[in-house]
C-alpha cells in the first residue's frame, strides 16, 4: 500500500464531491430538514426537551443522516469507474480512502448538526471534552461500519433497503456507547467516568476497520 | 470404534444419572418453596413423562428424515457412478 | 466434516443426552433459593440452548472464512444453513428466556443489556438471510454474504461478551449479580447442564446438517441436469 496512491484516492473523492455540489447540499438539506421537522413536533405545545430525549434524538438524527450520505460511496460510482480504480490501485487503497473521506465527511455533518441543534433545541451539554470526543469517536465508527455495510449492499438489488435492514443491527453497539458518553458529558460528570465507554468505543471501531481492511479484497473480485 | 466407546459413555452416563437421582432423596430445609408437594404425589414423573413423550415423537422424526436423506444420497452417488 | 455429517453415531449420542437432560433436569435435587425456586431447573433448556446457538453461529462464521479462502460450494451452504438453525435456536432462547423472566423478574421483557445483545445479533443474521435472498447470482451471492458474516461477527463479540459484564444486569455473572457459581453450579447442576450444552448443540448440528445434505443434493441435481 502506496501513501502517496492513498491520498491521491482521498483527493479524487473530495474532487467528485465538490464537483457535483448537489450530493453535499442533498446531505446537508438532510440534515437541517430533519432538525427542523424534530424541533416542530417537540415545540409543539410549548414542552420542553428533557436532556435524555434531547441526547437520544439527535443520534437518532445523525443515525439517519449517515445512512443516507455513506450509502452513496459505493452506490453511486459508475461501474467503468470502479473497475478503472482497481486495476490501478490495491483494494486496502481504496477502501481505507473511502473510509477516511467519509470521516471528514461525517465529522463535518455531526459539527453542523450539533450547531443547528443546539441552536433551536438548546444546549444542555455541560463537559464538552467528553462530548466532542464520544462525537468524534462516534463519526469515526459510523463512516468506519457504514462504508463496508455500504460495499456489500452496493452489489445485491434492494441496495437502500438493504443499507438499513445491514447496517443497524452492526451500529447498534457503537450508538449504545456514544449515546452514554453524551449522557456523561450532559450530566457534567468528570471525563474519567467515561474512560471505559471510550476506550471501549475505540476498541469497536478499531476492530470494524481493521475487518473491512482485511474482507474489502474479497468482495471487489466478485464484480 | 468411535462408535463404540461413545455408546459405551452414554450409558454410564445414564447409569450415573439414575444413581444421582435415587441417592438425591434426603430431607431438605423448607424455608423455600419448592415443589415438594409436587414430588410427594410422584406427579413429578407425569411431567418428566410427558416431556419425554414429546421427545421421542421429536426424535423419532428426525431419524426418518435422516434415513430418507441418506437414501437419496445413496441414489445421487449410483447415478454420478452410473455416468462416469 | 462433510463425512461427520453422514455418520451416525453422534445423532444417539446426542438423543440420549437430551433423553437425560430431561430426566434428570426434572428429577434432580435443584438448590433451593429465593425468587427462582424450581424455575432454576431452567438453566438446562434457556442456558444450554443459548451456548447451543452460540456453537453453531461459530462454525457458520468458520466456514464462511473457509469459503472464502477456498470458494468451495460446500463451504457456503454449511454456514448458510448453520447461520439458519442458529437464529431458530436463538429465537428459542430468546422466548424461553422471556417466559422464565415473566415469572422470576416480573416482566416478560426488561431493559438489560444482555436481552438487547441478543436481539441484536438475531437481527444481525435475519439480515444476513434478507441479503443472502436479494442477490441473484449463486457466487457473488455466497461471497458476499460471507464477507457480512464475518464483518458482522467481529462487530457482535464485543457486544455480547463486553458490554452486559461494564453495565448493570439483571442477568446472573453481569453488573454485579453473583456469577453462576453462586447457584451451587459445583454440586448436582453441572452434572445435568455440560451433558444439556453438548445434547443441545448435537440437536442443533443435526437439524443443521440435515438442511445441509439436502441443500447439497438439490445442487447435484440441478448440475446434472445442465
Amino acid at each position: 500500500m502506496q501513501w502517496k496512491r492513498l491520498i491521491v484516492l482521498i483527493h479524487k473523492e473530495f474532487a467528485i464531491e465538490l464537483r457535483q455540489l448537489y450530493a453535499v447540499g442533498g446531505m446537508l438539506l438532510y440534515l437541517v430538514s430533519s432538525i427542523f421537522v424534530i424541533y416542530m413536533a417537540i415545540t409543539l405545545k410549548n414542552a420542553q426537551i428533557h436532556p435524555i430525549t434531547w441526547n437520544a434524538v439527535l443520534w437518532i438524527i445523525m443515525l439517519f443522516t449517515a445512512v443516507n450520505s455513506i450509502a452513496k460511496s459505493f452506490v453511486q460510482e459508475k461501474k467503468g469507474m470502479l473497475l478503472y480504480f482497481y486495476t490501478i490501485c490495491s483494494p486496502v487503497e481504496i477502501i481505507l480512502a473511502k473510509i477516511i473521506y467519509n470521516t471528514i465527511l461525517m465529522t463535518l455533518l455531526i459539527s453542523i448538526g450539533i450547531l443547528l441543534y443546539s441552536i433551536v433545541l438548546g444546549n444542555p451539554v455541560q463537559n464538552f471534552i467528553t462530548f466532542s470526543i464520544g462525537s468524534i469517536l462516534g463519526a469515526l465508527g459510523f463512516a468506519a461500519s457504514f462504508t463496508t455495510i455500504s460495499s456489500i449492499a452496493s452489489k445485491a438489488s434492494n441496495s437502500s433497503t438493504l443499507m438499513a435492514i445491514l447496517g443497524f443491527p452492526i451500529i447498534l453497539p457503537i450508538l449504545l456507547l456514544v449515546l452514554k458518553i453524551s449522557k456523561n458529558a450532559i450530566d457534567d460528570l468528570p471525563i474519567n467516568n467515561s474512560y471505559d465507554d471510550m476506550l471501549t468505543l475505540s476498541a469497536i471501531v478499531v476492530i470494524s476497520i481493521t475487518s473491512s481492511l482485511l474482507l474489502f479484497p474479497y468482495l471487489w473480485k466478485s464484480s | 470404534m468411535f462408535k463404540k466407546i461413545s455408546t459405551v459413555l452414554t450409558l454410564l452416563f445414564i447409569i450415573a444419572g439414575s444413581l444421582n437421582v435415587t441417592l438425591a432423596q434426603e430431607a431438605e430445609k423448607t424455608s423455600v418453596d419448592m415443589a415438594d408437594s409436587l414430588r410427594a404425589d410422584g406427579k413429578i414423573y407425569v411431567v418428566v413423562l410427558v416431556v419425554m413423550i414429546v421427545f421421542t415423537f421429536f426424535s423419532m422424526y428426525l431419524l426418518l428424515t435422516d434415513r430418507h436423506v441418506k437414501k437419496w444420497e445413496k441414489e445421487m452417488k449410483e447415478m454420478k457412478e452410473s455416468k462416469k | 466434516m462433510i463425512r461427520l455429517i453422514e455418520q451416525s453415531w453422534w445423532k444417539y449420542v446426542g438423543i440420549i443426552m437430551v433423553y437425560y437432560t430431561i430426566i434428570a433436569g426434572f428429577l434432580i435435587k435443584a438448590p433451593r433459593l429465593d425468587i427462582l425456586n424450581e424455575t432454576i431447573r431452567n438453566l438446562f433448556f434457556h442456558v444450554a440452548i443459548w451456548f447451543a446457538m452460540f456453537i453453531l453461529l461459530i462454525i457458520s462464521v468458520v466456514y464462511s472464512i473457509k469459503y472464502l479462502l477456498n470458494s468451495k460450494t460446500i463451504h457456503d451452504t454449511i454456514a448458510s444453513e448453520f447461520a439458519r438453525i442458529g437464529i431458530v435456536l436463538g429465537l428459542i432462547g430468546i422466548s424461553t428466556g422471556s417466559v422464565w423472566a415473566r415469572f422470576t423478574w416480573g416482566d416478560w421483557w426488561v431493559n438489560d443489556p444482555k436481552l438487547n445483545a441478543t436481539t441484536i445479533a438475531l437481527l444481525i443474521y435475519l439480515a444476513y438471510l434478507v441479503l443472502r435472498a436479494s442477490i441473484e447470482s449463486d457466487e457473488q451471492k455466497a461471497r458476499i454474504s460471507a464477507v457480512y458474516n464475518i464483518f458482522a461477527f467481529t462487530a457482535m463479540i464485543p457486544l455480547v461478551f463486553i458490554l452486559p459484564r461494564m453495565t448493570d444486569s439483571l442477568h446472573p455473572g453481569n453488573g454485579g449479580n453473583p456469577g453462576f457459581n453462586a447457584y451451587d453450579l459445583d454440586n448436582n447442576l453441572r452434572k445435568v447442564f455440560y451433558p444439556a450444552v453438548l445434547g443441545w448443540s448435537i440437536l442443533g448440528f443435526w437439524l443443521a446438517s440435515l438442511r445441509v445434505r439436502i441443500r447439497n443434493i438439490k445442487e447435484e441435481l440441478i448440475h446434472h441436469i445442465d
